[in-house]
C-alpha cells in the first residue's frame, strides 16, 4: 500500500521510525504541535489535508487521538481514513489505552513530557510539557494583557489562567527509546528540571511503539483502530472504544 | 449616562474600581436594590452574549466577572436585609478525574452574575459528592464540567447518582469544550453548554423545561 501519514509533530520520531520500517510506502506530513488548543482549527487543518489526499494513496493514517474533540467530525476523503482509538497522544506513546486510563485514574494530576515536544519547544523556552505554554509566550501574554486591560487586571488574569498548575503534582516523562542517548538524556533533564521547578514528583515511564507501528504497518485491528470509508465521518462514541464511524451528510 | 448605566458599563469592561464605587454610591444613595441588581446582572448578560458571538474572549470575561463579583459583595448585605435571595441554587464542580477548572470557574461567576446562588465544589468531584452537596444545599441545579474527553464520560454517573438518590427534580447542566448536545441527550442531562457564555442560557432553558 501507499499511505499518507498525517501526524502531530509530538509523534515525529515515532512515526518516522515506523515509516522507515513499514512494509508499505509511507509519506509523512507533520503538523505543528499544540494545535489541540483550538480544536476547530485543528479539525479544519486536518480536513483540508484529507480533502486533497486521494489516489495514488490507498489510505490516510492519522497519528492523532480525539485531541479535545478536534478529530470528531472529520470526514474521510476519497480514500479510507484510519484513526487510532485514543483520547490523545499519550495513549499512542504508552501503546495501550487501558494503560493510559489506569495512569489517569491513579494519577489525575499528571503532566506529561515526551522527547519530541521537549526538543521542539520555542526558542528560549524553559517549559516543554505536552500542551504547555512556553515561558516566553507567557511573558508576551502578560505584556499584552497589561496593554489591553491594565496592570491590575493583567496580574489577575495571569493568576487565573495559570491556576491549573496548582492541581498538578506529578511529571511523567515517557521514554520511547528511539532517540540517541544524548538527546534522550537532554530531554529527560528538561522534564526533571521542570518538575523540580514546580515541585512535582518525577516519574519515568517506558513508552511502547505498538499503536504507532500498527497504524503505519497497516495492521488495523478494529479493537485499536477505526477505519472510515469515503462517505463516513468520525464521531465520539462516549464509550471504551472512544470513536465510531457515522454517515457524513452530503456536502 | 446615569449611574446605573455607568455601573453596567464598568462591569462590562472589567473596571472593578469604578464598578465597586458606583455600586457603593448607588446603595448609599438609596437606589432601589432590585434596580442595582438588575444593572449588574444585565452587564453579565451582555458579556455572555458577546462571548458567544466571539466579540470578546476569556480574559475579558474573567475581568468582567471579577468586577461583577466585587460589586455584588457591596450589594449582598443590602439584598439580605431586604430579604432578596437568589431564586435558584446551583452546585458546580469538575467531573471526577478532571482538574481543569477555568471553564467551571467562569460558569460559576456567570451564574452568580445571573443571580443564581452557587456552591462551588472545586475539581475532581465524585458523583457521591455532587449528590451530598445537592442535598445539603437544597440545590435545584447541578453543574458538571469537563475539559477532557477521557473524563467526560463520567458525567453520566452524576446523572445516574442523582436519579438514584431520588433527586430527579434537579436539573443537570453539563459543560466543557468536548460536550455536545448528542452526549447531553444520551446521558439524560437537562442542558449543556460548550462554553461559559452559553451557561446562563443553558440553565434558564433547563429550568424552564
Amino acid at each position: 500500500m501507499r499511505l499518507a501519514a498525517l501526524t502531530c509533530e509530538v509523534l515525529a520520531r515515532s512515526v518516522y521510525l515506523c515509516a522507515a520500517r513499514s512494509p508499505h510506502v509511507v509519506d509523512v506530513r507533520l503538523n505543528r504541535r499544540g494545535l489541540h488548543d483550538d480544536p476547530p482549527n485543528l479539525r479544519a487543518i486536518l480536513q483540508a489535508e484529507l480533502d486533497v489526499t486521494g489516489p495514488p494513496y490507498d489510505a490516510v493514517v492519522l497519528a492523532y487521538g480525539l485531541c479535545g474533540g478536534a478529530t470528531a467530525g472529520l470526514r474521510a476523503g476519497s480514500i479510507p481514513l484510519v484513526v487510532p482509538r485514543a483520547h490523545d497522544c499519550i495513549t499512542l506513546f504508552l501503546g495501550d489505552r487501558a494503560r493510559y486510563q489506569a495512569e489517569f485514574v491513579g494519577n489525575p494530576g499528571t503532566y506529561w513530557y515526551v522527547q519530541d515536544y521537549l526538543e521542539r519547544t520555542d526558542e528560549g523556552s524553559a517549559f516543554g510539557g505536552v500542551g504547555a505554554v512556553s515561558d516566553a509566550a507567557a511573558r508576551a501574554t502578560h505584556q499584552e494583557y497589561i496593554e489591553k486591560y491594565g496592570e491590575d487586571n493583567a496580574a489577575y488574569l495571569m493568576e487565573m489562567l495559570g491556576a491549573w498548575r496548582s492541581h498538578y503534582n506529578r511529571a511523567a516523562f515517557v521514554e520511547m527509546s528511539i532517540a540517541p542517548e544524548q538527546a534522550a538524556e537532554a530531554a529527560e533533564r528538561r522534564a526533571r528540571d521542570d518538575a523540580n521547578r514546580r515541585g512535582w514528583r518525577f516519574d519515568r515511564l517506558a513508552g511502547e511503539l505498538v499503536l504507532i507501528k500498527g497504524l503505519i504497518d497497516g495492521a488495523w485491528d478494529p479493537a485499536d483502530y477505526l477505519v472510515l470509508q469515503p462517505g463516513e465521518r468520525l464521531a465520539m462514541s462516549y464509550g471504551e472504544d472512544v470513536i465510531r464511524a457515522e454517515g457524513a451528510p452530503a456536502g | 449616562m446615569d449611574d446605573l448605566s455607568a455601573l453596567t458599563a464598568a462591569i462590562e469592561v472589567g473596571d472593578r474600581t469604578t464598578a465597586v464605587a458606583l455600586a457603593r454610591a448607588a446603595v448609599e444613595s438609596g437606589v432601589d436594590t432590585r434596580e442595582v441588581l438588575g444593572a449588574m446582572t444585565g452587564a453579565m448578560e451582555v458579556v455572555g452574549k458577546r462571548f458567544q458571538c466571539n466579540e470578546i474572549y476569556v480574559p475579558e470575561m474573567l475581568i468582567a466577572a471579577r468586577a461583577m463579583k466585587e460589586s455584588m459583595a457591596v450589594l449582598e448585605p443590602v439584598l439580605v436585609k431586604a430579604g432578596i435571595r437568589p431564586e435558584h441554587t446551583a452546585v458546580i464542580g469538575t467531573i471526577k478525574g478532571d482538574l481543569h477548572d477555568i471553564g467551571k470557574n467562569l460558569v460559576a461567576m456567570m451564574w452568580k452574575g445571573a443571580n443564581i446562588g452557587v456552591v462551588d465544589l472545586g475539581t475532581d468531584v465524585s458523583p457521591e459528592q455532587f449528590v451530598a452537596a445537592a442535598q445539603e444545599h437544597h440545590a435545584d441545579i447541578v453543574g458538571v464540567s469537563a475539559l477532557l474527553t477521557t473524563t467526560m464520560v463520567g458525567m453520566k454517573d452524576v446523572v445516574v447518582a442523582l436519579r438514584e438518590a431520588d433527586l430527579s427534580g434537579i436539573k443537570v447542566v453539563i459543560g466543557g469544550a468536548p460536550v455536545t448536545r448528542e452526549f447531553a441527550d444520551q446521558i439524560g442531562a437537562d442542558g449543556f453548554a460548550t462554553d461559559a457564555g452559553g451557561a446562563v442560557e443553558a440553565v434558564k432553558h433547563a429550568l424552564a423545561s
